[in-house]
């Protein structure tokens, strides 16, 4: 009984894992579909009432199917070009002033250090 | 900007080898441009807990009188795992970063999101 408790247990902590992650993709594809930000706020609260809608289903299999087609009408709709943060891996602005190496200094006063 | 113009002043002004106090201010002038050019440098741990104490406050499923640093998201603030979700988008948008779907797991009250924001800063600067 325990086991098969235990297990119950771990397939409901993956499946919140699976819907916490769905909902934050779905919500960052929302932004990149939406032209102003205005509209994006009537996308986002229908997005979320799409997932307050299912909030007390208790039949596991029934989750886990509503989660795969979630999933399938995500993959579905996903932005061809989505927005990636500047500095991030993908980014316009991706490594593009790089921290020099440790172990090497810049000396700003070159040729004036008798001065000071 | 009043402040960027006389550190450039400063540092455009010829340093005239004299013993004393004028040496001194020529320093100090080169060091705040050296600061003033650089924006990571600007940013500081107590800044960026006030933007992240206001961004949370902002947000309107919260009742702005019970945040502090070090309240719970779930817990004190009441909060469930999408409204989380939400408000990490939130952060992401007001720093420019990215929070991966593991780190914004631990990220449970204004002083994790504080560290982790400071260390994501620094590491891109």
């Amino acid at each position: 009984m325990s086991v098969t408790t235990a297990s119950y247990v771990a397939r409901r902590a993956a499946q919140k894992e699976r819907v916490c992650t769905l909902y934050r993709r779905a919500l960052k594809d929302t932004l990149n579909w939406a032209v102003h930000r205005h509209l994006f706020y009537s996308d986002a609260d229908a997005l979320r009432e799409k997932f307050e809608a299912n909030k007390h289903v208790e039949d596991i299999e029934l989750i886990d199917r509503m989660i795969a087609a979630g999933e399938a009408t995500y993959n579905k709709w996903r932005h061809p070009d989505p927005y990636i943060v500047p500095w991030a891996p993908g980014g316009s602005k991706f490594c593009r002033n790089p921290t020099p190496p440790p172990g090497i200094e810049i000396i700003h006063n070159y040729g004036m250090e008798e001065r000071e | 900007m009043q402040n960027l113009r006389n550190a450039i002043l400063s540092y455009m002004r010829v340093g005239i080898p004299v013993k004393g106090p004028s040496v001194q201010k020529w320093l100090n002038g080169h060091c705040e441009l050296l600061r003033a050019c650089s924006t990571a440098a600007n940013i500081n741990q107590d800044q960026i807990m006030n933007r992240v104490i206001g961004l949370v406050k902002k947000f309107d499923k919260i009742d702005s009188a019970k945040v502090t640093e070090d309240a719970d998201f779930q817990k004190d603030l009441s909060l469930d795992s999408l409204d989380r979700v939400e408000l990490v988008m939130a952060f992401e948008e007001e720093f420019s970063i990215e929070i991966p779907d593991v780190e914004a797991d631990k990220l449970k009250s204004c002083t994790d999101v504080a560290k982790y924001v400071k260390s994501k800063v620094s590491e891109t600067s």
